[in-house]
Order: C-alpha cells, then sequence, then structure tokens
C-alpha cells in the first residue's frame, strides 16, 4: 500500500467526476500549448521568412508600415510604386553590399483557356526581377531538374514573354519548362484586361518562402505590361553591416527622396508582430480563463470529494494518520487528476498542431509560410508543470481543509 | 490483572456546548488500564461510553483532569500530539467497521502500517489475516464480505501495528449473537497471547461478564 495507490483508489471511486475534471484540465492544457506554441512559432516564421527574403533593408513608397510589411510577404495588394530613378541613386551608397529593383504587379491568370473556354479564373502575383542582381540576393534559389524540368534557365533580362515559376504556382497550374501560362493584365491608366502568352522557362525548387508561388519575370517587360515603365514596387538592399547606427545613417541619407521609405526587417518584424499582438492578447485572456476554470473545475471536484469521504477521513486520522499525511494524500489525488489532465491535454495539442496552425492561418491571414504553431518539448514540459503548480496550488484548501478535521468530529459527521 | 499501568485517568471530565446548554458527557471519571487485562465499559445509551472511550484512544481530549497514556500526559496536547500518542500504542475498532470501500482486504489491514511509515510484508499481513480468520478472503473488497467478516478485518486493522491497548467500541453491536462470540474470541485471544490490554464498549452483559473488569456509566459517572 502506498499513498499513490490509496490516492489513486479515491479518485477512482468517481470515474466520471474525476474523467470530467481531467478533461477540463486537458482542454486548459492544450489551450495554453497551442497559444505558447503559436507565440514561438510566430516569431520564427516571422524570422524565417523575412530571412528568405535576402535583404534586410527595403526601400518603398511612403504609406503604411503594415502594408511594406504585407507587401514583402505577401506581394499584396494596393501597391504603391516609386520612381526607378530611386534605385539609380541609390545603388551608389557606399555602404550597400547588394541591391535588387522589383517590381510586383497582381496579374489573372487564365487557368483553363488550354484545354477550352476559361470557366475560371485567378489572380497570381507576378514578380518583375533582374535576374543576376535578384538571384545574388537570394543565392539559395534553384531551378528544378528532372522529366520536364531539364533544361530550365533564368529569362534573359530583355526578355519579353518568358517567365519562370516559384514551385507552388508551377504545381498549381501543373506548368513545366516549355509550357505556355496565359494571364490578363489591365495596364495602368485602363479598365480593360490584356491577354498575354508567356513561356515557361524554368521552375524554381521550393524554398519555403512567398517565392513559392510567385511568377518571375523580367523587370522591364513587368513594367511595360503594367503600363509602368519606370516604376518599382521596392528596391531590396543588403548592407555591408547591418546595425542599427548604419541603418539610421542609410535610412538619413535616403529619406529625402520624395515619396520613399526606408524600412529595415527590424521594423517589419515589429509590424508584423504587432499585427496579430491584439489577436495574441484575445487568445491568451481565453487560455487564461481556460486554466482558471480548469482549476476551479479541481478544487471543486476534490473539495466534493473530501466532504463526501470526512468520516473516512477521521477514521484515517483514528488508525494514525497525522495532519501532514491527510495532506498529502489529497494533494497527491489532486496532482494525479491534473497530470491526468495535463499529458493527453498537451500530447493534444501536439497531434492537433497542424490543425491549429491552419485555423491561425484562415483567422489571423498572416503572410508567413513556415509553420505558425511550433510545439517543443520545453513548451510541453512547461505545460504539464504549469497545470501540475496551478493544480496544487488548487489543491490547499480542501486539503488544508481535510487535515484539520478533528477525527472523532468527523467520524461522527460521516455516520 | 497485575500487569504494567498503559492509561490512567484522574478526574475526567468532558462538557459539551449545545446551544446554550452545557451537555457533561463525562463527569469526572477515575480508570486505569493494565496491561493484559480486558475492561469493559456497560451503560445505558447517552451514558458517556463511547465519549470516555474516545479520551482513553486520544481521539479526542478531555474538558478537565488528568489523562496519562503510555507514560504521557495527553490532556492538554493538541490534535497533532494526539496522533503521536495514539500511534502504534493504541488500535481502534468501530461498531460500524469503518473499512475504506476502495480498498482489499489486505490493503484494509494494512493501512495503520503506511501511515507508520512501516513497509507492509506481505508475510505479516498474512499472519494477521490468519489470525482473524479471513486468509482467504486477502483480495476481497468489504462490498464483498458480511458483517462479521468486516469486523473481523477492522480487529486486523487494530492489531497489525501490535498496540499495547485495543479500544473498541460496540464492536458487536451490529452482528448477530453467534459472529458476536466468535468476535469476542480474537480479542480475548489477542488478551490471552499478546498481553494486549482491551477496552470495549457494550450492550451484551454476556460478553462484559467474560472480561476481567466491568466499569458501568451512569450519566457520564462511573457507578461501580
Amino acid at each position: 500500500m502506498t499513498y499513490g495507490r490509496l490516492a489513486w483508489r479515491n479518485l477512482a471511486r468517481r470515474p466520471v467526476r474525476t474523467a470530467l475534471t481531467a478533461a477540463g484540465v486537458a482542454l486548459a492544457v492544450a489551450v495554453a500549448v497551442s497559444l505558447g506554441g503559436f507565440n514561438l512559432g510566430y516569431r520564427q516564421a516571422i524570422a524565417g521568412s523575412i530571412e528568405r527574403l535576402g535583404f534586410q533593408v527595403m526601400v518603398m513608397a511612403k504609406g503604411c508600415p503594415y502594408e511594406a510589411a504585407t507587401m514583402m510577404l505577401k506581394g499584396g495588394t494596393g501597391l504603391l510604386y516609386l520612381p526607378q530613378s530611386a534605385h539609380e541613386q541609390i545603388r551608389s551608397d557606399p555602404d550597400i553590399e547588394a541591391i535588387t529593383p522589383i517590381f510586383i504587379g497582381i496579374a489573372e491568370k487564365q487557368g483553363l483557356a488550354l484545354d477550352g473556354p476559361s470557366v475560371a479564373s485567378a489572380f497570381t502575383i507576378f514578380s518583375g526581377v533582374e535576374p543576376d542582381s535578384f538571384r545574388s540576393m537570394k543565392p539559395w534559389l534553384t531551378l528544378k531538374g528532372g522529366p520536364g524540368y531539364d533544361g530550365g534557365r533564368w529569362f534573359a533580362p530583355e526578355s519579353t514573354n518568358e517567365l519562370v515559376m516559384g514551385y507552388e504556382a508551377a504545381e498549381y497550374e501543373q506548368r513545366k519548362v516549355g509550357d505556355t501560362f496565359y494571364a490578363s493584365i489591365v495596364p495602368a491608366g485602363s479598365v480593360t484586361p490584356t491577354l498575354h502568352t508567356f513561356t515557361v522557362v524554368g521552375v524554381l525548387e521550393r524554398t519555403g518562402s512567398q517565392d513559392d508561388g510567385t511568377v518571375f519575370l523580367p523587370l522591364e517587360a513587368a513594367q511595360r505590361l503594367f503600363g509602368r515603365n519606370g516604376e518599382l514596387t521596392i528596391i531590396g538592399i543588403k548592407l555591408r553591416e547591418f546595425t542599427g547606427i548604419r541603418m539610421r545613417e542609410f535610412e538619413g541619407r535616403w529619406m529625402s527622396i520624395p515619396e520613399v521609405q526606408v524600412v529595415s526587417l527590424e521594423q517589419v518584424k515589429g509590424a508584423l508582430v504587432s499585427l496579430v499582438g491584439t489577436a495574441q492578447t484575445m487568445v491568451a485572456a481565453v487560455a487564461v480563463i481556460a486554466v482558471l476554470v480548469a482549476v476551479i473545475g479541481v478544487l471543486n471536484s476534490i473539495l466534493m470529494s473530501v466532504h463526501e469521504r470526512t468520516g473516512e477521513i477521521g477514521v484515517l486520522k483514528a488508525v494514525g494518520a497525522d495532519r501532514a499525511q491527510i495532506f498529502r494524500l489529497i494533494w497527491l489525488e489532486t496532482l494525479l487528476v491534473s497530470l491526468a489532465g495535463a499529458v493527453p491535454g498537451s500530447l493534444l495539442a501536439a497531434v492537433a498542431a497542424r490543425l491549429t496552425d491552419a485555423v491561425l492561418r484562415t483567422l489571423l491571414n498572416i503572410g508567413v509560410t513556415q509553420p505558425l504553431v511550433r510545439i517543443t518539448p520545453a513548451l510541453l514540459g512547461a505545460a504539464i508543470l504549469g497545470a501540475v503548480v496551478l493544480g496544487l496550488i488548487g489543491g490547499l484548501w480542501p486539503a488544508g481543509r481535510a487535515s484539520a478535521l478533528r477525527p472523532v468530529e468527523a467520524i461522527r459527521s460521516g455516520e | 490483572m497485575n500487569g504494567d499501568i498503559l492509561i490512567s485517568g484522574r478526574e475526567l471530565r468532558r462538557h459539551y456546548r449545545r446551544g446554550s446548554e452545557t451537555v457533561r458527557a463525562l463527569d469526572g471519571v477515575d480508570i486505569d488500564i493494565r496491561a493484559g487485562e480486558s475492561v469493559c465499559i456497560v451503560g445505558p445509551s447517552g451514558s458517556g461510553k463511547t465519549t470516555l472511550i474516545n479520551l482513553l484512544s486520544a481521539l479526542d481530549a478531555p474538558t478537565s483532569g488528568e489523562l496519562t497514556i503510555g507514560g504521557r500526559r495527553v490532556d492538554g496536547l493538541t490534535e497533532h500530539e494526539l496522533v503521536a500518542v495514539r500511534r502504534g500504542f493504541l488500535g481502534y475498532v468501530f461498531q460500524q467497521f469503518h473499512l475504506i470501500p476502495t480498498l482489499t482486504v489486505a490493503e484494509n489491514v494494512a493501512l495503520p502500517l503506511l501511515f507508520l511509515g512501516r513497509r507492509a510484508d506481505t508475510a505479516d499481513i498474512g499472519c494477521v489475516l490468519d489470525a482473524v480468520g479471513l486468509a482467504d478472503r486477502a483480495r476481497h473488497l468489504p462490498k464483498e464480505l458480511s458483517g462479521g467478516q468486516m469486523q473481523r478485518v477492522a480487529i486486523g486493522r487494530a492489531l497489525v501495528t501490535r498496540p499495547r491497548v485495543l479500544m473498541a467500541d460496540e464492536p458487536t453491536g451490529n452482528l448477530d449473537r453467534h459472529t458476536g462470540e466468535a468476535v469476542f474470541e480474537i480479542f480475548e485471544r489477542a488478551v490471552r497471547e499478546d498481553e494486549v490490554a482491551l477496552v470495549l464498549t457494550t450492550h451484551n452483559l454476556a460478553l462484559a461478564e467474560r472480561c476481567d473488569r466491568t466499569l458501568s456509566l451512569v450519566d457520564g459517572r462511573i457507578a461501580r
């Protein structure tokens, strides 16, 4: 006979009540773990996505930093443009290690034009780039090989109808090297779309970034097709030394260009984190409430159990149990019921992380491609420990109450 | 009858407040319990039998008077200190058995050892169960036993720590005459073979006559 076995038998006496209490703890822990995983994963996802942009600073038309953040990571809508002359001016800056101009436009792809009349269409991000400077900024970009993809290459800067598709864009459209790609583009200042035909000259390997869903074409061709010659969306810049001081110096030099803003990655990270800050606070509040409800559930369950067993506790005292031993026994019951909820709750959160990820993406519309929910062993351990500690705090009152019972009175009230 | 005095009470009083009324459950009792003797306390309901046995068992503290258990003055001790006094020195048998329903017979018997911090040796538990005639019921739950068997488990639980004094509050009150006598024989054997002092309360005068001494309580006082 051990205290553990005795405590377990007591809990097993009311299996439904014990199971419901543990389920409450499990639910609260699952919510808390999911939230913790989200907080952890979101920051890593933001950092990872920004890292995959390849540059530390971007120059863009003045506007809301949230738009800037969204544009960088998702392509964005309601695009603002800056004059290409800014690129010519800035590229001479001595602190710049690499620089690449980027033009982003939204085109309507004609998905079923190959097989028959178009019955469905959708928008896709067209990114006009200088292949050499763009690739030097993102050295991890490689062209996909294998049947249908061999012979892939980047387009020539001066080509007008060649494009390279990101991994997911090509998969979704089922395009391979040599295939034709149709897109309708509405040039600036016009309301009539113009259908353009392109040849896919290369498909990129998966990068896990926003580039996977992008269609790349030469910068000049993109500017011309969208009717925005001499305009850019962003200028990506990698500084030789990226520090706060260097950044401020760089920003000071180029903020004088009219209608241009210099945005660092750190600013973008801050903007993106603050974008979901309110949502995170609300989810955290829900988790806190869930945990509090679970603790109250544990307290109530154990308190009822102590009340029902008042006479029995008196008998335990009569046969030799002291206050500390009764306290230990009741506390052990609290520990067991907390563990019985915390462990499955943590595992549930870990197993359901992918589902949670999908739900959060739907709810929050976050522009990152990396997993949003990252559940680590340390997080699971912390959640289980937290649940147990809170459960034990909840068990203090019933355990104290049970241990304070006087044997004669307890036995009499139980008869 | 000439054994050491294990429990000694002088002018023991236990008064309760019931609303504005003071209930004198015990009102000046002198008593000595010696090793190896059996003492029966008889009296009508409400005469103070259970109150007295609770005091002698250190389950309750007297309002006034001197009470010595195992050579230690216990009047005025806290509940925590009373636990230390009764542990291992006293065994208690209730009229209602008061077994833990979720524990088996063997586990119920072994329970006091848990609180004493002693390992429950299977052989020792088997020995106790053998003594109370329940060796073949070790794995049974209380609900699977008869009243007499449950009381024997309770006696086993009281004896497992090898106490110097065995307290029994109307141990045969819920049993038929035949079963009651069988249970009483276990008590007698413990007194005879292990020099345990037995203090019991009962309404059964036939059993009282088999004890070494009988004390009659009336209105909280010893009548003879």
